[in-house]
């Protein structure tokens, strides 16, 4: 392990602080005052800081020094975790999240950001409130308490105030003479310090002189065999300084006596003493010592000056209380866990997903050989695949994640719309520990951030208009996840004012995206926001813009394999509701035959299969053929075509037709030749090991061995849309229409 | 003979750099990652040397000293806390809770190692 | 478990004499209290200030009571730290190891 792994280590972990911060902050803000919590949030910055010292990672080390400082007086009940003084720690968690990515990353947090709020900070500690903090008049108590909670204890740590002005006479050599009185008390033991160590540190100093003082040493009865009796008087004739000699008993001044005086050169050759060899490894050649008769130490040549004479009393009351506090809280101690490197992870499901193939390609060809079907080795073969299914389940539950992190990340994305755009808004989340693959939720991340932008930007009014409607002027916005049949559901629920639905379908009709005189239902409304060109660049502020519309939300949920759908009630809220696999590595498919060739088509897009009568059949226009379902028209994609598999369109009567949901909201039949099944396919990227295939999302490799490709459901429907009509509004316009017209 | 040191921590870069540096300098590391675990460690590895950080889960270094010096067997070993420069009250709580020195964090090699090496034989 | 009594009034000392064998080593010697005793000090290899207190502590004790205190062997470490504190044990050294 070198520095740079320590390094990513330390990354990896500033992550997990970040992220213990903020739930912490969050759980604070909700009105926790249970001590373990601040604890943990002051910890988190602490343990940023202290690995960031490491590192010489200043800028990160000096706002978490001031932010840690402040966290302190709220751990010391200093200074009272209102919401005004957690808005502010909220803030700086956010920019101590930015400097932990800049110091990565490179880059840097703009400057008036962090100094402003380091100012802030500062005000805290001193027991100022925020200045916006209207709401809540501040405690007197907070401000007068960092007094009167100030450490009665501290008498003993102020540094002992030596002159470092005073000019060391030294002689010739450089050498100056100093002599040292040590006399150390019962605790300098008891704390794991040993007189015979920091003796051995003086004479490394200097040539040096010692008189051990035994006078105080009883007979043996008497004599309690950890109390001290003995004291020395050394002197020493080094190049050091005062400063240096003290440094010595840096560990110790609290527990001896301790006296450090120059002194004439010629004083101390009066001192009947025992020289020590300056290097104890050369002490086999010394001769041996002259006799120091204890009793002679002679007490005038103690020089007066007793200037710097450390004496302390002990304060023997231990802090007991806080320390069976935490023992306490070890009570609920977190699970064991691992790391384990993702990679391994992704090669072992890899691996289990080869398994299944070929569990499966064996199963198969047993059957085949197994006239009877009831041979042992075709039993043998139920229970591995039983096995086989169970290894697969655990193994991916390895990876699965819970949706926290990602969650946590939308509450600073809601702090930091709602401030932009001067509203006050809470996000409340819920199911947070849902557990979903690794590879999920990496990607639901964007999505789910461009749709708490947009409910922050548009979902809820502002603080006027919400007081006027008799709401409460602050909004609320859930976010929730739970699992429901094997997908995880994911709600996003804010108590605006729900869709504007005149706007709405007057915008749908500016934008061309549906005809003035449609007659659609308000759900069909609602949903008209996730019509691709619904929203434009240029009317969208740069909050929840950037120029991206929900269209693409939806479409990189349903590239997911997911659904998403919006149900709203006018001046109530709107509530967002995503169905996402839990997986990407194993897909739910409908396997179809198509020209010959074997395909795959997610579960997940298919409404229904049908088979198609003669009479259902409509021709429009040149090529475009329609189907009607129970009295509306829903165009019909022949997928052997769209994939050039073959060079004419097939005969409808003929196959079977699958109603899918395509991106647009609107409905498209594809036409395949003949269903086979359905099953659960593994998932194998064609990009990774081959290239990318237009209309094609991957491939899976089916029981008897043969390569199956997984169709890209909006790619076809896309596809088709380009072929038959000019442009994708116009061809909404014609879905929206025909479903009016039937 | 190898000296040996017990280091509690709960931060794993800390852990690391405590391992790398004792390790290149020839001691035996043994870690912890907060006082209650620490405690348990202790029990068998007979340390020459503790060095334990302060603000740590379950059981923070203040507490973990206190269990060590109430231990008849393992009383006597050397404690040194990783504490921060300006922190006189936590040094002073430390050295109540009876802590035999201190090495004041940003963490440097160095001073580690001096510090060790002060308190040892 | 300061030191292992080999026979009557000889004593052995434990490599590492720190605070902990302090009491213990209290608590041999006075045991021993009143016979000649010869100390083997060849296997030290640590010791603290506060067993060097006991022994010397008893070789008072044992100097008043007109009975032998002797270093039999003293091993280089134990010497070392007796030079480094300012004791001086030559009179207590048995003839045969005196320089």
């Amino acid at each position: 392990m070198d520095m740079n792994e320590i390094k990513e280590i330390f990354f990896q972990e500033c992550e997990e602080q970040l992220a213990e911060l903020e739930s912490g902050l969050l759980k604070l803000n909700d009105g926790d005052r249970d001590p373990e919590t601040v604890n943990a949030v002051f910890r988190a910055v602490h343990s940023i800081k202290g690995g960031a010292g490491a590192f010489g990672l200043d800028d990160l080390v000096s706002f978490a020094h001031v932010f840690e400082t402040t966290l302190d007086c709220v751990r010391s009940n200093k200074l009272e975790p209102n919401q005004d003084v957690l808005k502010v720690m909220l803030k700086s968690a956010d920019v101590l999240a930015d400097l932990v990515t800049c110091s990565r990353d490179g880059g840097s947090v703009e400057d008036s950001r962090t100094r402003g709020l380091v100012k802030e900070l500062e005000a805290l500690a001193k027991g100022e409130m925020p200045s916006g903090g209207a709401a809540e008049a501040p405690k007197p108590a907070a401000a007068a308490a960092p007094a009167a909670v100030a450490p009665t204890d501290d008498s003993g740590f102020q540094p002992i105030p030596f002159s470092f002005d005073d000019d060391f006479g030294s002689d010739d050599a450089g050498k100056t003479m100093f002599e040292v009185t040590f006399k150390p008390r019962r605790d300098l033991y008891s704390k794991g310090n040993e007189a015979a160590l920091l003796l051995r540190d003086l004479s490394r100093l200097g040539e040096m002189s010692i008189n051990c003082d035994t006078d105080a040493l009883p007979a043996l009865e008497a004599m309690d065999p950890e109390e001290t009796y003995f004291s020395w008087t050394i002197s020493i004739s080094t190049e050091k300084t005062e400063q240096d000699i003290r440094a010595v008993f840096e560990f110790a001044e609290w527990d001896c006596d301790l006296e450090v005086n120059e002194i004439a050169a010629e004083a101390a050759e009066e001192l009947p003493m025992v020289p020590v060899p300056f290097d104890l490894s050369a002490l086999d050649d010394e001769p041996a010592a002259a006799p120091a008769p204890a009793a002679e130490a002679p007490a005038d040549t103690k020089m007066a000056a007793a200037a710097a004479r450390v004496e302390k009393k002990e304060a023997a009351a231990a802090p007991a209380a806080a320390a069976a506090n935490n023992a306490a809280a070890a009570a609920n101690a977190a699970g064991q866990t691992i790391r384990v490197d993702l990679d391994r992870v992704d090669r072992l499901i890899n691996l289990v997903g080869e398994l299944v193939i070929n569990q499966a390609m064996l199963s198969q060809s047993v059957v085949e050989n197994d006239t009877n079907g009831t041979s042992a080795v075709n039993m043998g073969l139920e229970e591995l695949q039983q096995l086989t299914r169970e290894i697969q389940d655990s193994v991916m539950a390895i990876r699965a994640q819970p949706v926290k992190p990602v969650f946590q990340r939308m509450s600073r994305i809601v702090r930091e719309v709602a401030d932009m755009v001067g509203k006050s808004i809470r996000l409340v989340t819920e199911g947070e520990n849902t557990e979903v693959d690794k590879t999920v939720i990496d990607k639901i991340a964007e999505p789910l951030t461009h749709m708490i932008r947009n409910a922050v930007d548009h979902g809820i009014e502002s603080p006027e208009k919400r007081e006027a409607a008799g709401k409460d002027p602050e909004g609320t916005i859930k976010l929730s996840a739970k699992h429901r049949s094997g997908r995880i559901l994911i709600e996003l629920i804010d108590d605006g004012g729900g869709i504007n639905r005149e706007r709405v379908r007057q915008k749908a009709i500016d934008n061309d995206l549906i005809s003035p005189d449609a007659n659609l239902s308000d759900e069909e409304i609602d949903n008209l926001i996730f019509a691709p060109g619904f929203s434009t660049a240029d009317k969208i502020s740069d909050i929840s813009g950037r120029g991206v519309g929900m269209d693409v939300v939806k479409r990189s949920i349903q590239a997911l394999g997911g659904r998403i759908s919006i149900s709203s009630r006018p001046g109530l809220g709107s509530t967002f509701t995503m169905s996402l696999p839990l997986t990407l590595a194993v897909l739910d498919g409908m396997v179809v035959t198509v020209a010959g060739q074997t395909l795959v088509v997610p579960l997940t897009a298919i409404v229904e299969t049908l088979q198609p009568e003669a009479s259902a059949i409509h021709s429009f226009g040149a090529t475009q053929r329609l189907i009607s379902i129970r009295n509306s028209f829903c165009p019909l994609v022949d997928v052997g075509r769209i994939l050039n598999f073959r060079s004419t369109q097939a005969n409808p009567v003929e196959g079977v037709a699958l109603l899918v949901e395509s991106e647009g909201g609107g409905q498209r039949a594809l036409m395949v030749d003949a269903i086979q099944g359905q099953r659960q396919v593994v998932i194998k990227s064609l990009e990774a090991n081959y290239t990318h295939v237009p209309g094609i999302a991957a491939a899976t490799i089916l029981g008897d061995g043969r390569v199956a490709l997984i169709l890209d459901v909006d790619a076809v429907v896309g596809a088709s849309r380009g072929q038959s009509m000019k442009q994708d509004g116009g061809a909404l316009k014609a879905d929206v229409s025909l479903a009016a017209a039937g | 003979m190898k000296k040996k040191v017990l280091t509690v921590d709960d931060s794993r870069t800390i852990r690391n750099m405590l391992l790398v540096t004792l390790n290149n300098a020839g001691f035996e590391t043994i870690q912890a990652e907060d006082g209650v675990e620490g405690l348990e460690v202790l029990e068998g590895c007979n340390p020459d040397v503790i060095v334990t950080d302060i603000n740590m889960p379950r059981l923070d270094g203040f507490g973990f000293i206190e269990g060590v010096r109430r231990n008849e067997k393992y009383r006597a070993i050397p404690i040194l806390v990783l504490t921060t420069e300006s922190d006189a009250e936590k040094k002073n709580r430390a050295r109540q809770a009876g802590a035999t020195g201190w090495i004041v964090k940003p963490f440097d090699p160095a001073k580690l190692i001096d510090a060790i090496e002060r308190v040892t034989a | 478990m300061a030191s292992k009594k080999a026979d009557k009034g000889s004593l052995k000392l434990v490599p590492v004499l720190d605070l902990n064998e302090a009491s213990v080593l209290h608590g041999q010697l006075t045991n021993m209290r009143g016979e000649d005793v010869k100390i083997d000090a060849s296997e030290v290899e640590r010791v603290g200030v506060q067993c060097v207190q006991v022994i010397l502590a008893a070789a008072k004790t044992w100097e008043a009571d007109k009975k032998n205190f002797v270093f039999e062997k003293v091993s280089e470490a134990f010497e070392k730290t007796m030079q480094l504190i300012g004791i001086d044990i030559d009179h207590l050294l048995a003839k045969e190891i005196r320089q």
